[in-house]
């Protein structure tokens, strides 16, 4: 492990070095430590008032996240996917003379860090909120960064590096994972049948004794409830057949040879997770792992000049697009626009905060999407944008006009369903649609902002940490405005309050934006 | 010495190599020529084990799969890529423990020194311009005194002193006994190194010619010749002619 090890070794060491000279680090750190504690306490209350921190629960909480992630990891290691290789790596790497099950060994070593923090932070909350004893939990520390990553490690080589196993074998293992989760869904649906649906059933389902014998994921689950729940003869035979598991595949996985053909598929992944990386750190969305873009054909009539090229530009990618101007976003508002009349209908009403359910909600979906900045995000970092001889206020509304309909469309899809159940004037429904647009183009104008008072000394994510905050003030302000104008007059005034406020500050924000803009061509 | 022996690649249905063969002596610069998407990055990332193939490849004699013959091997990509948390002087470092070798600190200083990286071997890998990225990617593959050298495309991005000092080594490295295998576009870069010429093209080699065989033959004419562009070259040039004599009218 020499030249890995040395690898591993200096770019982390490098890597926390330059952490550490950053002061945003600490501002993060502290952020991050505080939303921990915070998570910590709240979810304390949460197991307590559910009656459901004991120690048992723990075992639980794990069987639920070994359902997510044991036969996902399967799945992507028999695939040839899930292992992280940079375009560094393929350069130095896969060359050179380092033994390919190093270099599998390596991508492995890489997750290892944050492998410790979440279970530190497991280990934090099974004291907290499940009253787990101290020993229990050293126990299950080491337990899961010593053998249970070993494991993972030995699984990952055999399958990912294998190379005797043909594509229609890789085919068969991961019908297998499927089969075992069918499995499991079959012991909860006998369990459903049995006992009915409540929450008592799940928790029936988590500590099954059934559930503990499927096999790979059932062993490691019985090792959980050895430790967490006390001895009992089927999690015992569990831990048994997990111990028989350890060693074959430990064994199996050191006499494997690999002579490195796993590298074609490493290359292929890493090229694409290089592009993904690069998409999202401009604020899209459209690029997934493993799926590349499809475009279809498409024309637009470039009528306009000037700025109005961006717009018929965007135009042109959009109808090209599978689904259009559509994305994430419309999905979301979508399933909230069917969400709200079905609730509305099954609650009988949501009492005196009804008028305002579809802005509250409206707002939220707008806050936790602050990320997605699509096309704009993009026509910020582009130099083309900068060098087109038009104004900036005309490059700001061309280069932001067809999210703004998206954003129509999108207000359109949440507010009316909503608004008919609900039976609000054609007016307040109107005001609302606007009010899910302002918020949108609000979005969009303060990423120029965060980028204005910001820069690049946060990076993309302090970016967006500060995006969101503004638009957090700006949502504050706008509920002031709803209160003033329910005060005043009632309803349709509080949304004429609300509105005004959030154009306003919209029009602030897009005249920074656009003075931005300006600032960035003349510099 | 480097053998490429019946090498064929699919992807998908297409055919990007089709039993390509070729061999390059030891002491020999050989150069892999080809138009866009004939399949030298195919057969030159197979060389480097970056791709699945059917055919043979050797090294010095020793399948170029295994952990030996790759310890004799060297690879200069296109398009270098740095750790961005290792500065130069780790990157020597990391690539002397992954090929085993020992250099001195004397070797190190004398080719940061002919490459202009003396005083940028505390930088980082993501502090480095193109050029610079691309000459500690020679760096690197020099440090591990190869007997085979792949380079692509070598000379891009490197300025004038860089280029003229990787011409040096090529023909250093030549002269030591060091097979040499070049895949280039740039002709002019490449006509007072190479010993040996394979021209690609659709996957396939079309033809190899060897220095002392061709006294008075241009490579460039050749290789338009070789893979059919030398019409095509007459034809935008006559194009160019009469569009000229139309607007001198």
């Amino acid at each position: 492990m020499g030249a890995i090890g040395y690898l591993y070794r200096k770019t982390l060491l490098n890597r926390v070095r330059m952490a550490l000279r950053k002061p945003v680090t600490y501002f993060y750190a502290a952020l991050i430590l505080f939303y921990m504690i915070c998570l910590s306490f709240s979810l304390r209350t949460l197991t307590e008032n559910g009656g459901i921190d004991s120690p048992g629960s723990m075992a639980g909480v794990l069987t639920l996240f070994a359902f997510w992630l044991i036969p996902g990891n399967l799945i992507a290691y028999a695939k040839r996917k899930g292992l992280v290789y940079r375009n560094c790596d393929i350069h130095f790497m896969f060359p050179s003379p380092i033994s390919p099950k190093q270099v599998l060994l390596y991508a492995h070593l890489r997750t290892v860090p944050m492998q410790i923090l979440l279970n530190l932070f497991g280990v934090i909350c099974g004291n907290l909120m499940f009253h787990v004893p101290t020993w229990k939990l050293a126990v299950y520390f080491l337990f899961s960064l010593g053998v249970e990553n070993v494991l993972e490690c030995c699984v990952m080589l055999l399958l990912y590096g294998s190379e005797r196993l043909d594509e229609k074998q890789r085919g068969l293992i991961i019908k297998a994972a499927y089969g075992v989760l069918g499995i499991l869904a079959v012991i909860g649906v006998l369990m459903y049948l049995r006992e009915g649906l409540s929450f008592q059933t799940v928790i029936h389902f988590l500590h099954s004794d059934a559930v503990q014998l499927v096999p790979v994921i059932g062993w490691y689950i019985a090792v959980l409830h050895l430790l967490f729940t006390g001895i009992t003869t089927v999690n015992v035979v569990g831990t048994l057949l997990y111990c028989c598991l350890f060693v074959a595949v430990v064994i199996a996985a050191v006499r494997m040879k690999c002579t490195g053909a796993f590298y074609e598929d490493a290359v292929k992944f890493a090229e694409d997770y290089e592009e993904v990386l690069a998409n999202r750190r401009q604020g899209g969305t459209d690029k997934r792992l493993g799926r590349k873009q499809k475009y279809g054909k498409a024309s637009v009539r470039w009528k306009r000049t000037g700025a109005g090229a961006l717009f018929s530009r965007q135009l042109l990618e959009y109808r090209k697009s599978r689904f259009f101007i559509f994305d994430t976003s419309t999905v979301f508002a979508l399933a909230a626009g069917a969400v709200i009349p079905w609730l509305y209908i099954r609650e009988g009403g949501f009492g005196g905060f009804t008028p305002f359910v579809i802005p509250a909600v409206s707002a939220y979906l707008i806050f936790i999407f602050t990320a997605m900045n699509g096309k704009w995000a993009k026509e910020l970092k582009s130099p083309y944008t900068y060098m087109i001889p038009d104004s900036a206020f005309g490059k700001l509304v061309n280069a932001t006009a067809i999210q703004i309909i998206q954003s129509l469309v999108n207000g359109l899809l949440i507010t009316v369903p909503g608004a008919v159940v609900m039976g609000m004037s054609p007016v307040t429904t109107v005001l609302c649609v606007l009010a899910y647009v302002s918020l949108s183009a609000n979005k969009l104008y303060a990423l120029a902002v965060a980028e204005i008072v910001v820069g690049g000394t946060m990076g993309t994510f302090g970016k967006q940490l500060f995006q969101m905050l503004i638009q957090g003030i700006v949502i504050t302000a706008a509920i002031l405005g709803a209160v003033l104008g329910a005060m005043i007059g009632g309803i349709t005034p509080a949304y004429l309050f609300m509105d005004v406020f959030m154009i306003l500050f919209t029009f602030i924000f897009m005249l920074i934006a656009s003075f931005n803009f300006y600032r960035m061509e003349t510099a | 010495m480097l053998e490429v022996i019946g090498l064929s690649k699919k992807y998908g249905k297409t055919l990007a190599a089709d039993n390509v063969g070729f061999t390059v002596p030891d002491g020999k610069v050989g150069i892999l020529l080809g138009p866009n998407g004939a399949g030298k990055s195919t057969v030159i990332k197979s060389i480097a084990g970056l791709l699945r193939y059917k055919g043979t490849i050797r090294i010095q004699g020793m399948d170029s799969r295994t952990i030996e013959a790759k310890k004799h091997f060297a690879y200069v990509p296109e398009i270098p890529y740095m750790y961005e948390a290792l500065t130069v002087r780790e990157h020597i470092e990391f690539i002397t423990r992954a090929y085993g070798v020992e250099a001195s600190e004397e070797e190190i200083e004398s080719l940061f020194d002919k490459f202009d990286l003396t005083d940028k071997q505390n930088k980082l890998g993501n502090e480095l311009s193109k050029g610079m990225m691309q000459k500690v990617s020679i760096c690197c593959a020099l440090i591990t005194k190869p007997d085979v050298v792949l380079l692509d495309e070598p000379m891009v991005g490197l300025d004038p002193a860089a280029i003229k000092e990787l011409k040096a080594v090529i023909l250093n490295l030549r002269d030591r006994g060091c097979t040499v295998l070049i895949s280039t576009h740039m002709l002019e870069m490449v006509k007072e190194l190479w010993d040996v010429t394979f021209v690609m093209d659709k996957g396939h080699i079309l033809g190899t010619y060897a220095r002392e065989n061709l006294a008075n033959e241009d490579l460039e004419e050749l290789f338009f010749q070789v893979t059919g562009q030398a019409e095509k070259t007459e034809n935008a040039s006559v194009t160019e002619s009469d569009s000229t004599s139309v607007n001198g009218r």
